[in-house]
C-alpha cells in the first residue's frame, strides 16, 4: 500500500481542533455569503456506490453509504476536512468551543436556510436533532455517547451538555451522521412525534437536495436553489448503487462513471495499464480484518494453542494471495492515522513457525479433530481461509473451512441466535469503524460478549481502559492506552491481526474529487470538471 | 377450453401457495436474525427484542404463515424493514425491468432460434446444417453470465458501442441498455430453441398431411408457414414457458453484472439481508409470473394446434 506511508497523525486534540476551527471559521465569517458562490453550470458528476440508500433520516440510519448522501443535503455543526490526515472545520457552526469537559459551546452561522419555507437553521433545531436520537431510542443512540441535553441560549446559540466526558464526539459524532441539522418543525409536521422519517426528508439544510431516487438505479442530487453558502462543484450528483465493485471498475472503463473505488485484486492491473484520462490514488482504509478464537470452545481453551495459531499464521503471505500484495497488513485494530495505532505488533506480521511449533508442543500437540474455520462465502475470504488452512496445516493442525452467506455469518457468534457460538472455532472476521478507536474497541468490552465479541474475550482491565480513554483528552496519553488495549488483545491469544486492506480510487483528470483520509468520498466537496 | 383454463387457474393458486410456505419454513431454519440484520451492531439487546416482536417473528412459524397469506387477501405485501416502503411498491417497481429483459430475451431466442432451427431442418445435411448445429451446442453451453461478462468487454469497454450499466432513461435509451444484458440471456436459449425447432420439424415434413400438400401442388413456402412450422414450434413453446423460471434465474446474475434494476437483484440482496417481508413478496409474485407463464404456453399450444382444442 503504497500511499500509506505519509506520516500518522496521532488524532486531532480539543486545542488543536479549537484553533483550526476558529481560523476556518473566521475566514468564512470574513467573506460574504453572496460572494462567495461558485459553480459549473451543466455538469453531472457519476459515481458509484457500494449499496443502495436505505435510510435518511440522521438520527436512525444504520451504514455509511446513507451518510454520503446525508452528507450533501443536510448541514452539520462540524465535518471532515478532505485530505489525508483526520481534521475538521466548521460547517454550519461560525465558532464552536468546549468550555469545559462536558460543555460545548456553540454559535450557528446566521442565513443558512431549510428548504420548503421552513426558515433559517436555528440553535432549537440542532437541540431538537440531536435530542430525538436518545428520545427516539435510536439505534445509533451509542454515537452520542453521554450527551444529557443541549441547552439554548438564544436563536443562533446554544450549549451541548455531556453528563460525562466523551472525547469521540469530536471525531465521531459531531461530524458524521448523527450530527447532522434537521428541522424541528418539518419533522414534527411529517412524523408527529418527532421521530424516524426514513426516506422522505421533509425538508433540506445542504448544498444539494435529493431530486430522485429510484431504488436500485440511482441517487439524484441537484443544487439547492436556497442554499446560500458556496455553490457546490456539480449541477448533478448520479450516485449508482453498484454492489460488486468490479462491475464499477467496468461501468468506469466504459465511460459510465467518473469516480469510482476499485478492488485491491485490480489494482496491479490498473497501475500497469491505467485507463484513458484516469488518475489513480491509494488511500488507507479503516477496515480490519483478524482470525478470532473462540475462549469459550474447549478445542480452544489451551493459551498455547492459540498462540500456536497466532504465530503460525503469515499475514503477508495472506496480503499477497488474496489481495495481491496490494494492502496495508494490520498491527492492530486501529489504522494508521488514528491514535492507537500500532507500528508493530507483539506478534509479528508474518508470524514465526519455530515458535508457533514450541507453543504446539507445550499445548500437547495438535488438536485429534480438525478445527473449524468459519468465514464469509465470498472469494477472497475463501481464498483466506485456504491460505490460512495451509499455513497451520504446516504444523501440523487439521482444519476445516466453512464458508456462510452474510445473513448466517453475522449472526454466528451471537447468543441470542441459539447455540451456534459454542461450536464456532476459528473464525474470519472483518469490521469496519469510524475516525476514533473507541469505535474498535468498544465491540471487545466484556458487555459484547456474546453479541458483537465472539472470540468471547473478557478481561476486567481492558473494560477498565476503555472507559477511561473515553475521557482522555491528552492525545499521547489516549493513544497509549489504546495500543495497551490491543496488546492484552493479542496476549490472551485469541486474535491474529491481518490486513486493514486498503482504498483505491481511479477518477477522470479534471475531476478534483474530495476524500476523507480513508478514501471515502465527501461528494459535497467534489469539484473540478467530467 | 374454459373450464380446463379455470382447472389450471385453481392448481395455479395452489403451486404458488406451496412454493410460498415451503419458502417461509425455509427462511427461518437458516441461521441470521432479521432485526439483528435491520438495526446493526449498535443496537441494543433490547431494541432488538422489541423489534422482532414489531415484525411478528416471536409468533409460531404457522401463525407467520396464516398472517401472510390473510394480509395477500387484503392486498397487502407487508413493508419493507429497511426503509418501512410497502413491499407491493418496492416488488412492482422492480418487476417491469425483469419482465422487459426476460420478455425480450426470449425474442432473441425465438427469433433466432426458429429462424436457425428452420434453416437448419429445410438444408438438412448440408454443411449449414452442421454449422448452425455447431453453432447451436456453442450457445448452450456458455452460461448467461459469462457471455454478459464478455459482451460489456467487447461492446461497452472495448468498442464503446452501447452502455455497461443501468436501465437507462425513455425508450430509446432503454433499448440501447437493454441490448446486451438480453442478448446475454437470450442467446444461450437460441440453440434449445433452434434445436427443437429442427428436430421437430423434420418429425412434421414427413407427416401425412405435408404429403398430401405436396400432391396437391401447394407452394414450399406455404407449406413450411402454415403446415410444418405451425405444427413444428409447438414444443419450443412449452420449452419456453416452462424456461421462465430459468430465464429469472439468469436474470439474477446478469443484472448484477450490469447493474439493472430488477427483481432477481431485489431477491438476492433481500436474502442476504433476511429482508423477509420482501423475500416473501417478491418470491410470491414470480411464483406466480412462472406458473401463470406455463399457463399461457399450454393455453397457446391448445390454440396453435386444432387437435388439442378438440380434446378440451
Amino acid at each position: 500500500m503504497t500511499d500509506q506511508t505519509h506520516t500518522p497523525k496521532s488524532g486531532l486534540g480539543r486545542r488543536a481542533f479549537l484553533q483550526s476551527a476558529t481560523a476556518t471559521g473566521l475566514a468564512a465569517a470574513t467573506m460574504p455569503l453572496g460572494s462567495r458562490i461558485w459553480a459549473q453550470s451543466g455538469q453531472v458528476l457519476r459515481v458509484s456506490s457500494y449499496a443502495d440508500i436505505d435510510a435518511l433520516d440522521p438520527g436512525f440510519y444504520q451504514n455509511g453509504y446513507n451518510v454520503d448522501v446525508m452528507n450533501c443535503i443536510y448541514s452539520k455543526l462540524v465535518r471532515y476536512v478532505p485530505g489525508r490526515e483526520w481534521e475538521w472545520e466548521l460547517e454550519a457552526a461560525e465558532e464552536i468551543e468546549q468550555i469545559d469537559e462536558t460543555h460545548i459551546r456553540f454559535k450557528l452561522k446566521p442565513g443558512l436556510m431549510f428548504t420548503g419555507g421552513y426558515g433559517e437553521i436555528t440553535a432549537e433545531d440542532v437541540k431538537f436533532s440531536f435530542e430525538r436520537v436518545l428520545e427516539h431510542d435510536s439505534p445509533v443512540k451509542s454515537d452520542w455517547g453521554p450527551l444529557d441535553h443541549v441547552e439554548v441560549t438564544g436563536k443562533y446559540e446554544g450549549t451541548i451538555v455531556l453528563k460525562e466526558p466523551f472525547q469521540p464526539l469530536w471525531s465521531i459524532t459531531l461530524p458524521y451522521g448523527t450530527g447532522h441539522i434537521v428541522s424541528k418543525k418539518a419533522v414534527m409536521e411529517a412524523t408527529e412525534n418527532g421521530g424516524d422519517f426514513g426516506m422522505t426528508p421533509p425538508a433540506f439544510s445542504g448544498p444539494y437536495i435529493l431530486q430522485e431516487w429510484k431504488p436500485n438505479q440511482y441517487v439524484q442530487l441537484v443544487r439547492n436553489p436556497e442554499w446560500t453558502g458556496e455553490a457546490p462543484g456539480f449541477d448533478e450528483i448520479r450516485i449508482l448503487p453498484m454492489d460488486d465493485t468490479k462491475t464499477a471498475e467496468r461501468a468506469y472503463e466504459a465511460g459510465d462513471l467518473d469516480f469510482t473505488q476499485i478492488t485491491l485484486s485490480s489494482l496491479a492491473q490498473y497501475r500497469g495499464n491505467v485507463p484513458a484520462n484516469t488518475v489513480i490514488e491509494e488511500y488507507p482504509s479503516l477496515y480490519y480484518v483478524w482470525l478470532g478464537m473462540n475462549l469459550d470452545n474447549p478445542a480452544l481453551g489451551d493459551e498455547n494453542l492459540r498462540k500456536a495459531i497466532q504465530y503460525a499464521i503469515n499475514a503477508d503471505q495472506i496480503i499477497d494471495a488474496v489481495y495481491f500484495g496490494e494492502a496495508a497488513p494490520a498491527t492492530g485494530m486501529i489504522a494508521p492515522g488514528l491514535p492507537g495505532h500500532r507500528e508493530t505488533p507483539s506478534v509479528p506480521v508474518a508470524g514465526d513457525l519455530d515458535k508457533a511449533r514450541e507453543f504446539l508442543e507445550a499445548a500437547g500437540g495438535p488438536p485429534s479433530e480438525p478445527l473449524t474455520i468459519d468465514a464469509l462465502n465470498a472469494s477472497e475470504w475463501k481464498t483466506m481461509a485456504e491460505v490460512i488452512q495451509a499455513q497451520l496445516a504446516q504444523i501440523g493442525i487439521p482444519t476445516q473451512i466453512n464458508v456462510q452467506d452474510s445473513g448466517s455469518f453475522w449472526t454466528l457468534g451471537m447468543e441470542s441466535e441459539g447455540d451456534r457460538w459454542k461450536d464456532m472455532q476459528l473464525v474470519l472476521n472483518r469490521f469496519s469503524m469510524l475516525p476514533d478507536p473507541y469505535y474498535a474497541t468498544s465491540w471487545f468490552v466484556s458487555d459484547q460478549v456474546g453479541i458483537w465479541n465472539w472470540e468471547r474475550f473478557s478481561s476486567a482491565e481492558f473494560d477498565a481502559l476503555h472507559k477511561q480513554a473515553l475521557s482522555e483528552t491528552d492525545t499521547a496519553k489516549r493513544a497509549e492506552i489504546y495500543q495497551e488495549m490491543q496488546a492484552l488483545m493479542e496476549a490472551s491469544g485469541a486474535y491474529k491481526f491481518i490486513t486493514h486492506e486498503g482504498t483505491p480510487v481511479m477518477y477522470r483528470e479534471g475531476l478534483e474529487p474530495a476524500l476523507r483520509p480513508d478514501g471515502r468520498p465527501l461528494y459535497i466537496d467534489f469539484k473540478g470538471s467530467v | 377450453m374454459l373450464l380446463y383454463a379455470f382447472q389450471r387457474f385453481g392448481l395455479s393458486v395452489v403451486i404458488v401457495m406451496v412454493a410460498v410456505s415451503i419458502l417461509t419454513l425455509m427462511l427461518h431454519v437458516v441461521p441470521g436474525d432479521p432485526a439483528v440484520m435491520i438495526l446493526g451492531p449498535r443496537a441494543t439487546p433490547e431494541l432488538i427484542e422489541q423489534t422482532r416482536v414489531a415484525m411478528g417473528l416471536d409468533r409460531p412459524l404457522p401463525v407467520q404463515i396464516v398472517t401472510f397469506f390473510g394480509n395477500i387477501l387484503r392486498g397487502d405485501l407487508g413493508q419493507d424493514v429497511f426503509t418501512g416502503r410497502s413491499v407491493s411498491r418496492i416488488v412492482f417497481e422492480q418487476l417491469p425491468y425483469t419482465l422487459i429483459l426476460i420478455s425480450v430475451s426470449i425474442l432473441w431466442a425465438a427469433t433466432l432460434g426458429i429462424a436457425l432451427g428452420c434453416y437448419s431442418a429445410l438444408r438438412r445435411n448440408t454443411w449449414l446444417d452442421t454449422l448452425t448445429g455447431v453453432i447451436s451446442v456453442g450457445t448452450i453451453s456458455i452460461p448467461a453470465f459469462v457471455m454478459a461478462l464478455y459482451s460489456v468487454l467487447v461492446f461497452a469497454v472495448w468498442l464503446r458501442w452501447l452502455p455497461a450499466i443501468g436501465a437507462g432513461e425513455g425508450f430509446w435509451d432503454g433499448i440501447r441498455h437493454l441490448i446486451l444484458p438480453s442478448f446475454a440471456i437470450g442467446i444461450s436459449w437460441v440453440g434449445y430453441v433452434a434445436r427443437i425447432v429442427r428436430a421437430s420439424m423434420l418429425e412434421v415434413m414427413g407427416q401425412p398431411h405435408v404429403r398430401m400438400a405436396r400432391a396437391y401442388g401447394l407452394p414450399d413456402e406455404l407449406i413450411t408457414r402454415s403446415h410444418i412450422l405451425k405444427i413444428a414450434v409447438q414444443p419450443a413453446v412449452t420449452l419456453i414457458g416452462t424456461g421462465v423460471a430459468h430465464l429469472f434465474s439468469a436474470a439474477v446474475f446478469v443484472e448484477a453484472i450490469f447493474a439493472r434494476p430488477g427483481i432477481g437483484a431485489l431477491i438476492v440482496q433481500a436474502v442476504n439481508e433476511r429482508n423477509y417481508p420482501i423475500v416473501l413478496g417478491a418470491v410470491l409474485v414470480t411464483t406466480g409470473i412462472i406458473v401463470l407463464a406455463t399457463l399461457v404456453s399450454d393455453l397457446v399450444i391448445a390454440w396453435l394446434d386444432p387437435r388439442q382444442r378438440e380434446e378440451l
